[in-house]
């Protein structure tokens, strides 16, 4: 069973996961759909700096824990011993990247105005060396090669795009006077995620046969179940996706209001399945071993 | 509800021994019956493992930190001084880095006659 220390880093990357993904995916909302997104500039940065401060925090805090799991004990959060051999090797490199994308993400916002992009540049590029971090540890560079690596940071942009795009979405169908406004940006986003969420998904196939090793892994091993509980949390996500994208997105840019209370409901049952994806990510990368690496 | 009961416990109660399975032996193995006490213990790992806490409980008696002084580096085997003892259940536990950069922990155990 989990230790205490390793059920306290899944809550650390779960906070992590919604913090970084979250921001960068409200600065790439930003910048993808600047016309639809002007009226909503300044909520945009301040969410977007909030969950980036939330992901520094988060960043700190299971660096910390990994001093603990390597002692058993509290005592290895302010072990000097301890941390100074976290910093010096894998976990203190990914903290580095992770903690200068972010610090990035926040200078960029905090430069940005509604007319100045140079900041929301910063913030974007910021946001990829967070998410370039992630490639540093864990199972997929455990599993070796570069464009495994590459794929992953794919993964997660395509990922943040999605996250990023539902509380602008949500803010704009709540107000009737920007009815037509969210139509607007539910069909743009619409017509991108068309792409980007089938590369999303051929990247998360990729990845998982490259762990799995073998199909029959899937249902045989702790790996393989905790993936297919992810995989049902991505079902979730998408038809909730494919009802605003058939359904309310059209009945919105026809003028239909209910259209718009309909598409925030969906929007909430998807921030749930996030959520839930986020949780059983973090459950994955702490306790389970990939079948398909090979020790 | 069964099948999801046991797919539940088989992501959670196979955790640990999954995902910290990288020790490949040690000796004594786990679960071996001895004759005398040994003077050491070791631990023999697929990959590179820096050891930061291996604590040994003999018996009843109180749980003692092994001394690691020795170990300066990463490695995949490594040895360590075991305080002289009677007979009884010897039970070891261990946590360390990998050189990857995960957390890694485990257990075994030993009797001497």
């Amino acid at each position: 069973m989990p230790d205490l220390w390793e059920l306290l880093s899944i809550l650390a990357k779960l906070l992590l996961y919604f913090g970084v993904l979250g921001s960068v995916g409200l600065v790439l909302a930003r910048l993808v759909f600047r016309r639809e997104t002007g009226d909503l500039h300044r909520r945009i940065c301040g969410q977007a700096s909030a969950l980036a401060l939330l992901a520094l925090a988060a960043a700190g805090f299971g660096f910390l824990l990994r001093g603990a799991a390597m002692t058993g004990d509290a005592s290895g959060m302010t072990d000097p011993e301890m941390l100074g051999l976290l910093w010096r090797n894998p976990p203190g490199a990914r903290l580095l990247l992770l903690g200068s994308g972010l610090l990035l993400v926040l200078a960029g916002l905090r430069l940005a105005g509604p007319g100045l992009w140079f900041g929301l540049w910063i913030a974007g590029a910021g946001g990829l060396l967070a998410l370039w971090s992630f490639a540093l540890i864990g199972h997929v560079p455990d599993a070796g090669p570069l464009w495994l690596q590459a794929l992953l940071v794919v993964h997660l942009a395509a990922a943040a795009f999605w996250i990023g795009i539902l509380s602008p979405l949500s803010s704009l169908a709540a107000q009737p006077e920007r009815l037509s406004a969210a139509g607007e940006l539910g069909h743009r986003f619409g017509r991108i995620a068309a792409v980007t969420v089938p590369v999303l998904i051929a990247a998360g196939i990729v990845m998982a046969w490259r762990l799995l090793g073998d199909p029959s892994a899937m249902t045989t091993t702790g790996y393989g179940l905790t993936l297919l509980a992810k995989i049902a949390g991505v079902a979730v996500l998408l038809g909730a996706a494919a009802h605003n994208k058939l359904r309310f997105v059209p009945a919105m840019r026809r003028g239909e209001p209910a259209a718009a209370a309909r598409l925030r409901r969906s929007i909430a049952v998807e921030w749930l399945a996030v959520c839930a994806i986020l949780l059983i990510t973090a459950t994955l990368t702490t306790l389970q071993h990939p079948p398909g690496l090979i020790d | 509800m069964k099948p999801i009961l046991l797919a539940g416990l088989l992501v959670l109660g196979a955790t640990t021994a999954v995902a910290h399975s990288k020790l490949n032996t040690t000796a004594p193995a786990n679960g071996a019956v001895l004759a005398q006490a040994p003077a050491r213990i070791v631990l023999s790992f697929a990959k590179r493992i820096r050891l930061t806490k291996v604590r040994l409980r003999h018996g009843d008696s109180a749980t003692v930190d092994l001394d690691l002084s020795g170990q300066k580096g990463f490695a995949t085997r490594i040895a360590i001084p075991v305080p002289g003892g009677g007979p009884g259940l010897y039970r070891i536990e261990w946590r360390g880095l990998a050189a990857d950069g995960h957390a890694m922990r485990g257990r075994f155990s030993f009797r001497v006659k």
